[in-house]
């Protein structure tokens, strides 16, 4: 045994919380070499030099990095519009996977099929062409959309139908016992649902939102294709083709979103985090 | 004395499953009443009844004076049925305190929200209340720090916040650890002694014997014997009720060994 003074014998717990700790370190010290050496690796897959390894020609992708360099900044210009699109299709789309998870547990049959209905038609068709449908078809009803509020529509009608299930998840986690202590004190439906189901619900379903919000971060690039929307992608495929450096721009919003999605993952685990940490 | 709880020729069934058959019973006025018999004979469908959790299915039930007729549904109905959740205050087996609440907030929640207490009357309310209970210390705590005894005693002090005109208890120390069953005795013990109408399904043979004015012993549906504690743990006159409790004290001599 290693003692550092004659005097301080440490316990055992301590001592096996100490070679906890120096396995944990060793571990994220591990993880941390290893995605350096990855990002190295995929530096070197763009950076167009040749190289021999084991006698075996090894080539890598060219880069135009003084286009980069010149037409990052025009493209950087997106990430606001990709926020902003993502921020607000999040919270349409939460809104009607909230009205979609009481509609899935009515017992009502008119509400319960609308909702059923509704997640059906929007699982069942891609994103994609919602987006240009949306773009399309309104304006046949008289109704004409700017590209920003088409894509915003179509990504928060789409993504509420698959967070419709995190949000029926979160309420039927609350349990009968709950619903019953509040209903034996005399609440109303409606005050059960404001003060005892909800508030529980939400700390279950914040988390997955979360991921559905970091998802749609780059499900926003597909609202390019209304060609109106200065968003990340557009702006990419917009200097790409007038300057034929396409593989460029393109990595160039590959990086743009890589770095958001790093952001927001770190965001993310915070708020878990955060909850994690609560009263339960 | 006038009657607090009247049930008249109650039926309910789950399914094809009759599991109460042709209740008739009244609880008094500061009567504490205990309702015993084995798991699945109905009892804590009957104490359910009571305060609707459970919807009878024929017969009629009266607490303070709202009457209800099983065949009913409307406005007036549903009226009626908060009236009387309003006017009965219950405990459960399992606590289901509300895990996001404190202590306090658990107490003040029926009040403030049901009853629209002014906040500050209410918290004066909910720290009476957890006096009495004994947890006055553990106001701010979150239920999930506490012991299921401590929980047990604030739902207890939740349900009495609401100033019921009677207590239904659905074996509340049976989700509890041996030594934590004393600490909810004793409270209940003192609701006893401060003249609270309770109405208790247990397995807690001692408290029944010593603080129930009257024992019902249910049996698959039926009320088999009702009589004062003396008459049905000393000289039950069904056979069904003596086989009853001497599976009981079987059962309990065996666990003091």
């Amino acid at each position: 045994m290693n003692h550092t003074s004659g005097s301080d014998v440490k316990s055992q717990s301590e001592l096996i919380e100490e070679l906890r700790k120096r396995q944990q370190f060793r571990f994220q010290l591990g993880v941390y070499l290893s995605w350096l050496s990855l990002l190295i690796i995929l530096l070197f897959a763009f950076s167009g030099l040749e190289a021999q390894f084991l006698g075996i020609q090894i080539r890598t992708i060219k880069l135009d990095f003084q286009f980069i360099r010149r037409h990052a900044p025009f493209i950087a210009g997106g990430i606001g519009l990709t926020i902003l699109l993502s921020f607000f299709s999040i919270i349409l789309a939460s809104c009607l996977a909230f009205l979609g998870a009481l509609g899935r547990l009515s017992k009502i049959p008119f509400v319960y099929a609308l909702a059923t209905f509704y997640i059906s038609l929007i699982r069942g068709t891609p994103l994609l062409l919602q987006i240009i449908f949306f773009y399309l078809g309104l304006p046949q009803l008289g109704i004409r959309l700017s590209g920003m509020v088409a894509g915003i529509l179509a990504l928060g009608i789409n993504y509420g139908a698959y967070m419709t299930e995190i949000f029926r998840a979160g309420i039927q986690s609350v349990g009968i016992g709950q619903r019953e202590a509040a209903l034996a004190i005399g609440m109303t439906q409606r005050q059960l649902m404001q003060r005892i189901v909800l508030p529980q619900a939400i700390r279950l379903v914040i988390p997955p939102i979360g991921n559905q919000f970091i998802a749609m971060l780059k499900d926003t690039a597909l609202v390019s294709v209304t060609g109106f929307v200065w968003e990340i992608l557009w702006r990419a495929q917009k200097q790409g083709r007038a300057y034929f450096r396409n593989l460029e721009a393109l990595f160039i919003a590959a990086i743009f979103y890589w770095i958001l999605t790093i952001i927001f993952s770190l965001i993310q685990g915070r708020v878990e985090a955060y909850l994690a940490k609560g009263d339960r | 004395m006038p009657s607090i709880v009247d049930v008249c020729h109650l039926d309910k069934y789950f399914g094809r499953l009759h599991v109460l058959k042709n209740i008739s019973f009244s609880v008094d006025a500061t009567e504490v009443v205990c309702i015993i018999g084995r798991s699945g004979s109905g009892k804590s469908t009957l104490l359910r009844c009571i305060n609707f959790l459970e919807t009878p299915d024929h017969g009629s039930i009266s607490v303070d004076g709202i009457v209800i007729n099983a065949s009913e549904s409307g406005r007036s109905y549903h009226r009626r049925l908060h009236k009387i959740r309003l006017k009965t205050g219950m405990v459960f087996q399992s606590f289901n305190l509300f895990p996001h609440m404190t202590v306090l907030q658990n107490v003040i929640e029926g009040p403030i929200t049901v009853k629209r207490t002014d906040p500050k009357e209410a918290i004066e309310i909910g720290k009476y209340n957890l006096e009495k209970v004994g947890l006055t210390d553990k106001r701010d705590e979150y239920p999930s720090r506490l012991s299921g005894g401590q929980q047990q005693r604030v739902a207890i002090a939740r349900a009495l916040a609401m100033q019921p005109k009677i207590m239904l208890f659905d074996e509340p120390t049976s989700s509890l650890d041996p030594e934590l069953i004393a600490e909810v005795l004793n409270v209940m013990q003192q609701l006893v002694e401060d003249g609270m109408t309770m109405l208790i399904v247990t397995h807690e043979m001692g408290f029944a014997r010593n603080f129930a004015d009257r024992v019902i012993f249910i049996n698959e549906g039926h009320f088999v014997e009702v009589g004062s504690p003396d008459q049905i743990f000393s000289e039950p006159q069904d056979q069904r009720t003596q086989i009853f409790l001497d599976a009981l004290k079987r059962f309990n001599q065996a666990e003091n060994k």
